[in-house]
């Protein structure tokens, strides 16, 4: 299977202009022969919106927008990031990100750890999600990360303990520090965090990060894809944007699995109860 | 930690950072106030990099002859570069107040002259379609040794996230003449003034001690620790709180249920 990359850069706040930029990158993966076209973090409205974001909500099941994308969803799988809200919802405003395939969405992440320290605001203007669930697809079982959830390991581990063979990750995720050579110091913790999921999940680890600046912060690019033995098979520039398309073989899953039974020799029953233990011991 | 920077991967963040700050409002042209010192003649290089040297306007603006050999850095620079520059002489402007308001304060005079410069940047903004690119260092900024509304102003400022000794780094790289590169940093306000004579310590000193205490986070017992003067660390320390009006915008009153600054709040780049 190929799987494309938009590394883009969203006009902050203005939809209609980034609903072109996605048509042009869903045709160019199309002209590719990909199967899978996955968008960065918020690729339909940009980043930092701020007050923004309630102009900038739609519902998936009544946009117009999600309309088109959903036709176009018919011979290629996409993943894109957008505000949700939700008629049945009203005022709750979440940072999602949508899978779209065969003409319907099926499923929609909710970005659950919203940084809210330092440079990030996140958790001022968005309610947060409260689920990390794996879904099939054509291309096999998926879940579905959004920027800082994957940098919390607990949230991998759920997908990996709910099956998932590909996990795709839509980031926004900004570059710091430049005492390093080639590269941003806080596109290591991505890297280290894509090779140690990979590997210890057997699993593809799929991140697509956005390129640009907003406000003066620059998100650092640099999208990747791990295969299940933790093998980098390709990444994007930094910072730049970039449009990649990168070969994948489902059968590394099975290979990965059978070498390394991460997943046979799971204890995710051991791991709930001790869960359950530790917060029963929380002191007020 | 270390305050040394991948130099071609700033510079390329930088210019990039002016071309697209400048097209999302429409601005293919930049002007900046051209001293013949370092952190101008650095934001220069990295202006004809990013806009290409017809897009950039250097304003050279001394006070009288007083600073000739600086005037002469700055067009030897401008001529390097190939940018467009233009000489302006302040004095008569600032003179001509003076002359109907007096004062020997040469901290008064000095604001005056910041003053002027920032107002015949912003006239020639206007006239020339350009952007204004701010010129102050993130030593500067962060100890206030700046004007407000003076040389601190501008439209957008790609050297703020550099200390001094970094930009001496982006200067060795984008090989700015090493006579610029030598040069004792001074404000211009008056003759014989330097930076590192007012603050009353070196650049190299002053940036060590702001890196751990702004970058890495550092309590004041943790560079005590790490052997710097009390009276250095306390003096960087009290310099940063009495200066933050000069990073901010004023406070606004609150009195309606939404209020600029307060809880209306959009992005810079809206929907650009």
């Amino acid at each position: 299977m190929k799987i494309a990359l938009a590394q883009i850069s969203p006009h902050l706040g203005n939809i209609q202009r980034n609903f072109e930029l996605h048509l042009q990158a869903i045709e160019k993966a199309r002209r590719e022969k990909a199967g899978l076209l996955v968008f960065p973090e918020l690729s339909l409205t940009g980043y930092l919106l701020k007050d923004l974001v309630e102009t900038a909500a739609l519902d998936p099941d009544k946009s117009p927008m999600f309309k088109e994308f959903k036709a176009l969803s018919r011979d290629i799988s996409l993943v894109l990031g957008f505000v949700e809200e939700k008629s049945q919802e009203k005022g709750l405003f979440y940072n999602s990100a949508a899978f779209l395939d065969k003409g319907k969405v099926l499923h929609i992440h909710r970005k659950v750890f919203l940084p809210t320290s330092g440079m990030f605001d996140e958790g001022r203007f968005f309610a947060p999600g409260r689920n990390f669930r794996t879904f099939s697809t054509p291309h096999g079982k998926m879940g579905l990360l959004i920027c800082r959830d994957f940098l919390h390991y607990a949230a991998g581990y759920l997908l990996f303990a709910g099956g998932s063979e590909i996990i795709i990750v839509a980031s926004a995720a900004p570059g710091r520090g430049l005492a390093g050579k080639n590269g941003f110091a806080t596109s290591r913790m991505w890297e280290l965090m894509g090779e140690a999921i990979s590997r210890f999940s057997s699993a593809f680890v799929i991140y697509c990060n956005r390129a640009g600046l907003e406000d003066g912060i620059v998100f650092a690019g640099g999208s990747f894809i791990f295969n299940p033995f933790g093998k980098r098979l390709v990444q994007a520039p930094y910072f730049k944007n970039d449009f990649l398309v990168q070969e994948v073989d489902p059968a590394e899953i099975r290979r990965a699995r059978k070498n390394w039974p991460f997943k046979r020799d799971d204890k995710p029953e051991v791991i709930l109860e001790a869960l359950k233990r530790i917060v029963h011991d929380y002191e007020d | 930690m270390t305050m040394k920077i991948d130099c071609p991967f700033a510079a390329k963040i930088l210019t990039v950072f002016i071309k697209e700050e400048l097209a999302k409002f429409g601005f293919k042209k930049g002007v900046l106030g051209l001293s013949g010192g370092l952190d101008s003649t650095v934001c220069a290089f990295l202006a004809a990099r990013a806009l290409g040297p017809k897009n950039v306007l250097g304003l050279i603006m001394p006070y009288g002859t007083s600073f000739g050999e600086d005037v002469r850095d700055a067009i030897g620079a401008a001529r390097l570069l190939k940018i467009r520059h233009k000489t302006i002489d302040v004095a008569p402007m600032v003179d001509a107040y003076f002359k109907k308001y007096p004062t020997e304060n040469r901290v008064l005079r000095g604001n005056k002259i910041a003053r002027e410069r920032m107002s015949i940047l912003y006239d020639f903004s206007g006239r020339e379609k350009a952007l204004i690119l701010g010129t102050s260092n993130k030593t500067e900024l962060l100890i206030g040794y700046g004007t407000i509304h003076g040389d601190l102003a501008s439209a957008i400022n790609p050297m703020g996230d550099l200390y001094k000794t970094q930009v001496r780094q982006m200067a060795r790289y984008l090989e700015v003449p090493a006579k610029i590169q030598k040069k004792l940093p001074t404000a211009g306000l008056w003759t014989g003034q330097t930076d590192e004579g007012e603050i009353g310590m070196t650049y190299a000193e002053l940036d060590e001690i702001l890196f751990h205490l702004v970058d890495e986070r550092e309590s004041k017992e943790e560079l005590l620790a790490r052997g710097f003067p009390r009276a250095k660390i306390e003096k960087i320390m009290s310099k940063i709180k009495s200066s933050e009006f000069k990073r901010q915008l004023p406070p606004i009153a609150k009195i309606s249920s939404r209020t600029i600054g307060h809880d209306f709040l959009y992005p810079y780049d809206w929907e650009k």
